[in-house]
């Protein structure tokens, strides 16, 4: 008789995930400028009950908002303003 | 978050480092507005009114301890004040309590698991959340190399005690650059990865969103994509032969190189979000 040996494996943690998409807004995939370093934020920015999205980059210290829609979409992109101005945060890049 | 208790939204960021005097990373706040907007960003100071910064190394050269600051604010030890976590250059990760409305102890200590400073490879990106909806705060995070680490707090929410990292999402490493063109060929996230975990699309459950850093490769304008492809395999064999030979002309090869490539290829380098939903 053939003595089945039947290994467990642990399923990796990625397992628990569908496989990554890319978010995108109305205005395509959300993407940061050159040189890069992508970094998200998901919170109610302009409080109107919905999170929106803020993603901050290397360039300037920048920070690029597309706000959450009512069917669940993302808005094209604005540049967070502080001051009346874009928003930069010094010592980034 | 509203990391001084006013009511109002504020902007919390690290820095790279700071312009003036020894390299260290400074934290940025954007202060929220009565109008809901923001003010221009100044540097967070510890309650002793000097800016904070993390605790230096021994290096005698770049401060890797100091420099590219990734803070996140959460109330750790559950006494009802944000506290500071932040990420550093080096990949481990340092403690300011809270005090209160903004304010933070002026020197930190640095998180451990099993006796040693958490640690991932390099710039740490921490995240606090109740991942394992125990009650308590454990921490994510993204690093250079990729992919998102989990370090489960075994203690409890007002003592917080974590353990040894496991990884959530794999990462890249040191991947070798692509010979594609364009970026449909992209799967997954690739290196320098900053980690946001919420209920993204509203099932009740933790996704994470991930930011990354990825070059890409584009045909210039007017050169067939075929071509393009061909200049771009011949210039990656050749960085390939170039870095493993090295040599004293490595800087006018490696220019050399780049200027060929260019006249055919033009490069952008960009960074995605990603989402990763849980089933």
């Amino acid at each position: 008789m053939w003595a089945l040996l039947v290994l467990a494996l642990p399923a990796t943690q990625e397992a628990q995930f569908s496989a990554p998409v890319r978010l995108a807004a109305a205005d395509g995939l959300v993407r940061v400028e050159s040189p890069g370093w992508a970094c998200p934020a998901w919170h109610d920015v302009d409080r109107d009950g919905r999170k929106d999205l803020v993603v901050g980059q290397f360039h300037k210290g920048k920070m690029r908002l597309f706000k959450g829609l009512a069917d669940g979409k993302l808005a094209a992109g604005t540049w967070l303003e502080a001051g009346g101005k874009v928003a930069e945060v010094p010592g980034v890049w | 978050m509203d990391l001084d208790s006013d009511g109002r939204t504020d902007i919390l960021s690290g820095s790279y480092s700071r312009q003036d005097g020894d390299m260290a990373g400074l934290f940025q706040v954007l202060w929220g507005t009565a109008e809901g907007g923001f003010r221009k960003a100044e540097a967070l100071a510890g309650s002793d009114g000097a800016v904070l910064l993390l605790p230096a190394g021994d290096s005698e050269d770049v401060d890797v301890d100091r420099i590219c600051t990734r803070p996140f604010a959460a109330d750790l030890d559950g006494d009802g004040k944000l506290d500071l976590v932040s990420g550093n250059f080096a990949g481990t990760f340092a403690l300011f309590r809270g005090e209160g409305r903004g304010k933070f102890a002026p020197a930190a200590t640095w998180l451990e698991a099993g006796g040693e400073r958490m640690r991932v490879d390099a710039h740490g990106d921490p995240f606090l959340v109740d991942w394992d909806a125990d009650g308590d705060l454990d921490l994510l995070s993204g690093s250079a190399q990729g992919g998102v680490f989990l370090f489960t707090n075994v203690g409890t929410r007002t003592a917080a005690r974590f353990d040894a990292s496991k990884v959530l999402l794999e990462p890249v490493g040191h991947a070798e650059p692509s010979a594609e063109l364009g970026d449909a060929h992209l799967t997954r996230p690739n290196d320098s990865t900053r980690v946001w975990a919420d209920d993204v699309n509203g099932d009740g459950k933790l996704d994470l969103l991930v930011g990354d850093n990825v070059t890409l490769y584009h045909a210039k304008d007017g050169v067939a994509p075929e071509l393009a492809k061909e200049k771009l395999a011949v210039w990656l064999a050749a960085m390939e032969e170039l870095f493993m030979a090295a040599g004293d002309d490595f800087n006018e090869r490696y220019e050399a190189l780049e200027k060929a490539r260019d006249e055919h290829v033009r490069e952008e380098r960009t960074g995605f979000v990603w989402a990763f939903y849980r089933k």
